[in-house]
């Protein structure tokens, strides 16, 4: 008997190690008027120069002062300390004209000097601000002051959509580097307890005024809580003690409308996307026959035909995602390619593919004309509840052809290195994050030179015509000065992928959020952060 | 009071339930009911559907039914390892004896759950669930005769030690006879041992699932309906949920309590 009591004790232990972790963060006392949020750990650093983590970024953000700001709602970009900027015609030189009176957070002045002071200390190599990449050459800028307000930035070549990048560069007093304690922006470091929140408090020197001439920002600080634990956060918000969750997971998100449907809002389709695909690669070590069906186009289609995206939404998602058809989401409006004609779910279309294609049934089993049996696996990280549903709903949908699929699940570093190195793997399912709606940060994705090239990785040659189209369409787009003819390389980037499918689109998740009925202000975007990108304009309720 | 009879017939009677289940005509542990998933109990799922829309009720059925044939054969292939180990290892000269104990305690040593995981990566990825499931019970029984073969080692030894072993070894036993002679003597040993294993494999398999290491989709197995407790917001939604780990508790409990009074 006494094993039986152990036994069940173990059980129990099992049950209660079953749902996530427990955090013991207890959310410090709110000041007047301050904002609260959480952020999911300890920001690695609060240097801005050199912030390469999502929660460093955030206290970036709602810290630094910077030339130009990229509006998260409007997807354009505007001055913020510069009072007027402007690009030469061959898009080498920036022109920057600082608003006048400019102060830091200490009260001293922000001149052109600590502008320049700033941009060269994230181009020099020993800083490693990831910024500096995005220069290109970064070694090869040069920055002159001719006067206490103007900054004049030289560019070795042209870069685009450099003003976006200045978003980035947080302006800081020369000489003096303070990890976030002054600042030119909204708000300043001023209380850190490691593992238990980041305390800002508000810039009485920031430029910013509304419509009435009131001081921005109109809070008098954030509270920013380190807490993992999205159901103590989800509690924690319900009592008031925070005001905004970003990045809801649909199972909380629904978690949340069913106690109080007020306060959550499904923003629709982010510009992340889900994605299938194939190894194409020569020298993956699969059978050749499984290399041919991968490289047939007509595969390819068919298996993006059969699949039911609506579903892959409706039951992964819990109806939060979007079906997918492209590597631009409907979010991203500017580069959205309205007129796309991709292969949509139509099973019969699938099957008439496949035969047309040699494929055919022995009995329930597709085969290829030689003979061999249509079976695979998908790969995807352990851990992802969404993404072994939506292979485990492709499963099904590709039994309907005949096909027998496996879903094998990993952890993410033995997938990165099937992926990266083996290329040991016949298909594989994951996601890709998109902060930046420019497509150019795609370049390592769509270049057949590059690593991250996924299907056919470093390819010393394009392998096939459309790669090669692909390859000049996206080197003809980072070289235009129109951005018509950008748009126009990209449109039809977007559809030679969409007829190629050599990525098969699933979903694009959609972006959900929960904002507390007492917070004012909140313009939410799909670009992060999606509640908190106009800091300045937020405020409680109760607070002046 | 004696469990084993009572829990014995209990258990008998939850399998044989599985089995209706299973037979049911249309019942199918992998259908997906993309119209109803995570259905409330009604009469076409008893138990309601999983977040795919397969039948809770059919899952659980098979999950049971395949977890108790493969930790009943993963015990039988440690029990007879660890009686032939065992055995060995107490009758032969200590220059075998002595090696065959030490692999036993290698073996204890090793970090299991590093090996699963090794094994599990390096199994072909197009591995059907149906193989990945018997690979996972034998690398179980593969792990687990160790510490049975210590046990059984210790009786063997007892035996041959005992006065009736001298006198037959007076009375000219050779050494072939000593198997047909002492392998019925160290049943009521083994016996224990395999009813122990079974429970025991069973949990370890419900484990390794839950660690997404397990038996591969579509086929159910105890791990993976334990991979919906992971999600509190789903624990709301359907109090189903509970189900799969009500039963495993109450299976293992009376695997326990016949392994405990054997």
């Amino acid at each position: 008997m006494r094993n039986s009591i152990r036994l069940c004790a173990f059980a129990l232990a099992i049950l209660a190690a079953a749902p996530a972790k427990t955090c013991l963060a207890q959310a410090a006392p709110r000041m007047p008027g301050e904002l609260a949020w959480t952020i999911g750990y300890d920001p690695k650093t609060f240097d801005p120069a050199i912030v390469d983590d999502q929660e460093s970024e955030q206290v970036r953000y709602l810290t630094a002062g910077v030339l130009l700001r990229f509006n998260r709602l409007t997807q354009k970009v505007e001055p913020e300390l510069a009072e007027t900027w402007s690009v030469s015609a061959n898009g080498r030189t920036l022109t920057f004209r600082l608003r006048l009176g400019l102060q830091f957070s200490d009260g001293s002045s922000l001149t052109a000097r600590d502008a320049a002071w700033s941009i060269r200390r994230v181009l020099l190599p020993s800083t490693h601000a990831p910024v500096a990449e995005e220069f290109v050459s970064p070694g090869e800028v040069t920055v002159e002051t001719p006067d206490a307000r103007t900054v004049i930035v030289h560019l070795p070549k042209r870069v685009v959509g450099i003003g976006k990048v200045f978003d980035e560069i947080a302006i800081e007093p020369a000489g003096r580097p303070s990890q976030g304690r002054i600042t030119s922006g909204p708000f300043f470091v001023s209380d850190y307890h490691r593992s238990l929140y980041v305390r800002l408090r508000r810039n009485p020197h920031f430029y910013a005024r509304d419509a009435a001439g009131v001081e921005l920002p109109y809070a008098s600080g954030v509270r920013l809580d380190v807490l993992e634990n999205p159901e103590q956060e989800i509690r924690l918000f319900l009592r008031g003690a925070y005001d905004v969750i970003d990045d809801l997971p649909p199972d909380y998100f629904e978690l949340l409308r069913r106690k109080d449907p007020s306060t959550v809002r499904d923003l629709g389709p982010s510009l992340n996307t889900e994605q299938m695909w194939f190894n194409q690669a020569p020298d993956a070590p699969i059978p050749a026959w499984e290399k041919a069906w991968f490289r047939n186009r007509a595969f390819r289609i068919a298996v993006s035909q059969a699949v039911h995206r609506a579903d892959l939404a409706r039951i992964a998602y819990e109806g939060h995602a979007t079906p997918a058809y492209s590597f631009i989401s409907p979010a991203n409006s500017i580069w959205y390619n309205r007129s796309l004609s991709a292969p949509h779910t139509d099973v019969a279309a699938a099957k008439a593919e496949l035969a047309a294609a040699g494929f055919h049934l022995s009995g329930s089993v597709l085969e290829d004309a030689a003979g061999h049996t249509v079976k695979f696996s998908i790969l995807t990280n352990a851990g992802n509840a969404a993404r072994l549903k939506m292979a485990t709903l492709i499963q099904q949908d590709l039994a309907a052809l005949g096909m027998q699929v496996t879903v094998v699940t990993m952890d993410f570093p033995a997938l990165v290195e099937r992926l990266m190195h083996t290329q040991d793997y016949e298909a594989c399912l994951l996601g890709l994050e998109n902060v930046d709606p420019d497509p150019n940060t795609m370049m390592n994705i769509w270049l057949s030179s590059s690593p991250n090239h996924q299907w056919d990785p470093s390819e010393k040659e394009p392998a096939t015509a459309w790669e090669a189209e692909i390859d000049r369409l996206m080197n003809e787009q980072a070289g235009a000065l129109m951005s018509s003819e950008r748009k126009q390389a990209v449109d039809r980037v977007q559809q030679i992928v969409a007829d190629q499918q050599p990525f098969i689109y699933l979903v694009y998740p959609n972006v959900l959020v929960a904002v507390s009925p007492r917070l004012q202000g909140v313009q939410p975007a799909v670009l992060e952060p999606a509640l908190t990108w106009n800091v300045e304009d937020l405020r409680l309720r109760e607070a002046r | 009071m004696k469990l084993r009879p009572s829990a014995a017939w209990l258990l008998a009677v939850t399998i044989l339930a599985a089995a209706i289940v299973l037979a049911r005509p249309g019942a199918s542990y992998s259908h997906q009911d993309r119209a109803e998933p995570l259905a409330a109990a009604s009469t076409l799922h008893p138990a309601g559907t999983d977040a795919l829309g397969r039948d809770r009720l059919t899952r659980v059925a098979a999950a049971l039914l395949l977890s108790l044939v493969g930790a009943t054969a993963a015990a039988a292939v440690t029990t007879l390892a660890a009686a032939g180990v065992g055995t060995l290892a107490a009758f032969a000269p200590a220059s075998i004896g002595w090696p065959a104990m030490l692999l036993c305690d290698v073996f204890l040593a090793l970090p299991w759950m590093f090996l699963l995981l090794m094994v599990r990566s390096a199994l072909p990825l197009t591995t059907s669930p149906a193989n990945s499931a018997a690979i996972t019970f034998l690398v179980l029984a593969a792990l687990g005769w160790p510490a049975c073969a210590r046990a059984v080692y210790r009786g063997a030894l007892s035996l041959k030690r005992s006065a009736w072993m001298l006198h037959a070894h007076a009375a000219g036993l050779r050494g072939r006879q000593i198997v047909r002679y002492v392998l019925p003597n160290l049943i009521p040993l083994l016996l224990p041992q395999f009813l122990i294993c079974v429970p025991t494999f069973v949990i370890a398999e419900a484990n390794l699932g839950a660690l997404g290491l397990g038996i591969g989709e579509p086929l159910p197995s105890w791990g993976g309906m334990l991979l919906e407790l992971d999600n509190s917001a789903m624990l709301l939604q359907t109090r189903w949920v509970y189900f799969p780990v009500a039963l495993l508790i109450a299976v293992l409990l009376l695997l326990e309590a016949v392994a405990v009074e054997a």
